[in-house]
């Protein structure tokens, strides 16, 4: 009977394997779409992309996170936007007029403009938001910014006035970066806990269609755009935290846009032509940069032929081939590569080892018996921190092994964001880090540099202090002239090289993989990004997903 | 007991560096560090621990489970009602649902394959299919969650378009009735149901192999074998009944277990359940979220404890009647 019984289990089992297998051999190929060079232009259609984090809300005062401000960004508009090659542009706004002692900034807005829900957008709306930012009892980190306006007025509901105690040159850009919120629906309400956070109302191209905690946002066209209609009628956000999940989605046609890696740009898709015929790739170079940032208060760094030792013992070309695969550039100024700011003729340090002895040894430091530089019996050592990322990790291996062969001995240690942040930076108890830079489109950065920035919790936390800069920096806060901000923002970034406390080592490219279906898409991308015309994009009907709604 | 859990976990969490104003957007030169420390005396995070804690006891004592720090004051565990009628959901009413789904589809899963793996490879032991079960229950013990789920994710969401990758709804799929909308979350559930009891096989099919072992080798099971009875009768009526008892101190201690959900295998399969909520929670320093989480969790541990008790005494009249304890 036992044997009769297991029979049959095992006859059952291998049935459904023989299934499995049959199913598994019907494999049905794709039809592989033929792309043309020129669509015609047709509105409609869902873009589906892919976040690796949920918006938090959607108030971007408050949020903070990537993920809120990319959504709310398709909601709500500022006063002024930044255009393709990134000059301030009018967007709720049609023009701003400086006053002459440089310290009023006079908004007159644009004709038409409403709220989502059919109510007209006021300089009332804008007053309210600036009370609503600086309010104290407003739950956001960015109040600093607003806090510096001394008087703020609508005298009509198309003027909003603001005025400033002393002449405040980045404040052209903090009213391109503060989201215009409803003074209607808002007026009553707790901004730290309202449902507006999850349902808002905006008045840019998108309105919240619908929100899937944990799973999707989807945005519709909102027909009473400030800005215009947009192509796209929806777009839908899909929330996969594991990037490899959202390539395998990508690759089965399920998401139409994401973020890829280095190795999935230059490994990936050239080996897999199947991939290529179906999907575009875009790289852009984001506001930001990777560096290794010295403790300036500490032995070994307060030399500066140590730290320009070092910058000449690091070649940044290995650390871009080996790191980013090649996609990224060398810096030598604090700025975005190819906008303005950036001072045309400086160049990064260049690999030289040799001039990195000589430097170590007219400092006084000799090479001891297991061929370490040493100095007074001190041995030059000192310890990477870097917190959990796997790029900053494999950068600083690089550095390692590069300061290793000139005789430096270099620990690395990766820590877990809050706890670097908290027990490390803020104490100052660390030798160097590896770490990145996300910087806003103004020339500002002081605080970054300036002296007085040294506090707990400051920026200027490898201790930089220069006299110099510190001019230059009050300066460029005063300076409204774009062309001699220019001019005193390549002087610091001069200084900031020379003085090398820190070693610029790369700004990297943020890659795309975009599906073909969705056109319109500017390649190579502006210095805006490839974002910057999202609202000209269009999917043309032809190659449209089939789908059960929309 | 309770008191004591939640005392502990509140310091250790506090016993880590960091704050919820410590994140890593907010290491942007816009924030500083006086809108920061602001954010810090809002949220009482400037007060000693035992004030914090005092705080959040007196709130837990009236079920109180507070709001999340980093999800804009999100309720905890349920939703709450504005004076609007706007409802908002609460951060564990959200995430609990699915995760439960999960585990109980998983625990009958487990459990029914692993009585009849169990019971096989008893009746078989020491032959080829005895040892191929346990082969293939340790591999599946051992294989790496995550990788056989990428490995299934491609075979049967890229190569074969069977089933979908990730998430738990297709697009659009509030344009369809419940039944297949009931449908449509099932496919979305076999991978990560499948992936997640495999590993649970191989404990629980051992423990039925080796029970049953320790069953058919006593006396009543000779007796009945003499009585003329059935080998079916034999194994299934008298054998297993009796082997399968101490699994209901398995289950009651798997209780706690169902409210806990694997990091890994949410981020893989982009569903927004408790592991994800704990972890995310954690690394943002999201202390009331934490502390519900482990409040519930440890109120579970020991209800479980209690339900494995008294359902071992219902099932055993043995226990019931204090011969054996």
């Amino acid at each position: 009977m036992t044997h009769h019984l297991s029979q049959s289990i095992t006859r059952a089992m291998l049935l459904f394997f023989l299934i499995l297998l049959i199913t598994s051999c019907s494999n049905n190929d794709p039809e592989v779409i033929d792309y043309k060079d020129y669509y015609e232009l047709q509105s409609g259609g869902n873009l589906v992309n892919a976040m690796v984090g949920e918006p938090s809300n959607l108030i971007a005062m408050i949020a903070g996170d990537s993920a809120s401000s990319a959504i709310a960004g398709n909601i709500f508009n500022s006063l002024i936007k930044y255009d393709e090659k990134l000059n301030h542009a009018p967007e709720l706004a049609a023009k701003w007029v400086i006053s002459n002692d440089q310290k009023t900034i006079t908004f007159t807005l644009k004709d038409n403009l409403f709220w989502a829900d059919g109510k007209a957008l006021t300089s009332e709306d804008v007053l309210f938001t600036w009370k609503l930012v600086t309010d104290p009892k407003t739950r956001t980190p960015y109040a600093s910014d607003y806090l510096l306006v001394t008087k703020a007025s609508a005298p009509n509901p198309k003027t909003f006035v603001v005025t400033y105690a002393e002449t405040y040159a980045p404040a052209i850009d903090t009213w391109a970066s503060l989201h215009i919120l409803p003074k209607h629906i808002l007026e009553n309400e707790d901004i730290n806990n309202t449902f507006f956070s999850r349902n808002p109302t905006g008045s840019s191209y998108y309105q919240l269609d619908q929100w899937i905690s944990g799973q999707q946002v989807t945005l519709k066209a909102n027909s009473k755009s400030s800005q215009g209609p947009p192509n796209i009628s929806y777009l839908t956000s899909r929330i996969i935290p594991d990037t490899s999940s959202q390539f395998l989605e990508l690759t089965a046609d399920n998401i139409d846009l994401m973020n890829i890696n280095p190795i999935q740009h230059q490994r990936v898709f050239p080996a897999r032509k199947d991939l290529g015929r179906k999907i575009n790739l875009y790289k852009e170079l984001g506001n930001g940069y990777t560096y290794l940032g010295f403790n300036l208060k500490k032995e070994p760094f307060n030399d500066i032929n140590v730290r320009r030792a070092i910058n000449y013992a690091i070649d940044k070309d290995e650390v871009i081939k080996g790191v980013l695969l090649g996609l990224g550039e060398p810096v030598a100024s604090p700025y975005k590569p190819g906008t303005r700011w950036i001072n045309p003729e400086l160049s990064p340090y260049p690999y030289d080892p040799e001039k990195a002895l000589n430097l170590l040894k007219a400092s006084g430091y000799q090479k001891n018996e297991v061929g370490l530089f040493a100095k007074d019996g001190k041995v030059l050592a000192f310890e990477i921190l870097t917190n959990q990322n796997k790029q900053r990790e494999m950068t600083a291996v690089l550095v390692q092994r590069r300061l290793k062969e000139i005789g430096i001995d270099v620990t690395i240690r990766v820590i877990e964001w809050a706890s670097f942040i908290n027990r490390f930076i803020k104490t100052g108890d660390f030798n160097a880090v590896v770490l990145g830079w996300s910087l806003s489109l103004d020339p500002d950065q002081y605080n970054i540099w300036h002296s007085s920035q040294q506090g707990p919790g400051q920026f200027n936390f490898i201790g930089y202090s220069n006299k110099n800069v510190d001019k230059l920096l009050e300066d460029g806060r005063k300076e409204l002239d774009p062309n001699k901000r220019e001019r005193i923002y390549h002087k610091f970034s001069e200084h900031l090289l020379s003085d090398s406390p820190i070693v610029y080592l790369y700004a990297g490219y943020g890659l795309s993989a975009v599906n073909k279906r969705v056109q319109g898409i500017k390649n190579p991308a502006p210095p805006a990004g490839i974002y910057h015309n999202s609202y000209e994009w269009f999917m043309p009907k032809s190659l449209r997903r089939n789908e059960m709604a929309n | 007991m309770l008191i004591g859990i939640s005392l502990i976990s509140f310091f250790i969490m506090h016993l880590a560096p960091g704050d919820v104003t410590s994140n890593e957007a907010s290491f942007n030169p816009k924030a500083s560090e006086e809108s920061r420390q602001k954010l810090r005396e809002l949220y009482n995070l400037d007060k000693p621990v035992i004030v914090q804690y005092t705080l959040w006891l007196k709130r837990i004592v009236k079920l109180d489970f507070g709001r999340s720090f980093s999800s804009h004051q999100r309720p905890v565990l349920w939703e709450e009602k504005d004076k609007n009628g706007n409802i908002t959901k609460g951060l564990i009413q959200e995430s609990l649902p699915i995760t439960l789904l999960i585990n109980l589809l998983g625990i009958v899963i487990i459990f029914s394959v692993s009585i009849v793996l169990g019971t096989l490879s008893a009746i078989k032991q020491n032959t080829w299919v005895d040892r191929s079960i346990t082969l293939f229950v340790f591999i599946g013990f051992a294989i790496p969650g995550f990788w056989l789920a990428l490995l299934l994710m491609y075979w049967t969401g890229v190569a074969n378009q069977w089933l979908p990758i990730s998430g738990l709804h297709s697009q659009g799929y509030l344009s369809l009735d419940s039944f297949s909308q009931t449908l449509d979350l099932l496919k979305h559930l076999i991978l990560p149901v499948f992936v997640s009891s495999l590993s649970g096989l191989a404990g629980i099919s051992l423990y039925v192999r080796n029970g049953m072992l320790e069953v058919l080798h006593q006396d009543f099971i000779t007796t009945a074998r003499s009585k003329g009875l059935s080998e079916k009768k034999v194994i299934f009526v008298h054998a297993l009944k009796n082997a399968v008892l101490p699994l209901i101190t398995i289950v009651g201690l798997s209780i706690p277990g169902l409210i806990g959900g694997s990091v890994i295998a949410e981020s893989i399969f982009a569903i927004p359940g408790m592991g994800k909520l704990f972890y995310d929670s954690v690394l943002m320093r999201d202390f009331p979220v934490i502390m519900g989480i482990l409040t519930i969790g440890s109120v579970l541990t020991l209800f479980g404890n209690l339900i494995a008790d008294l359902g071992y005494a219902w099932a055993d009249p043995r226990v019931r009647k204090g011969i054996i304890r």
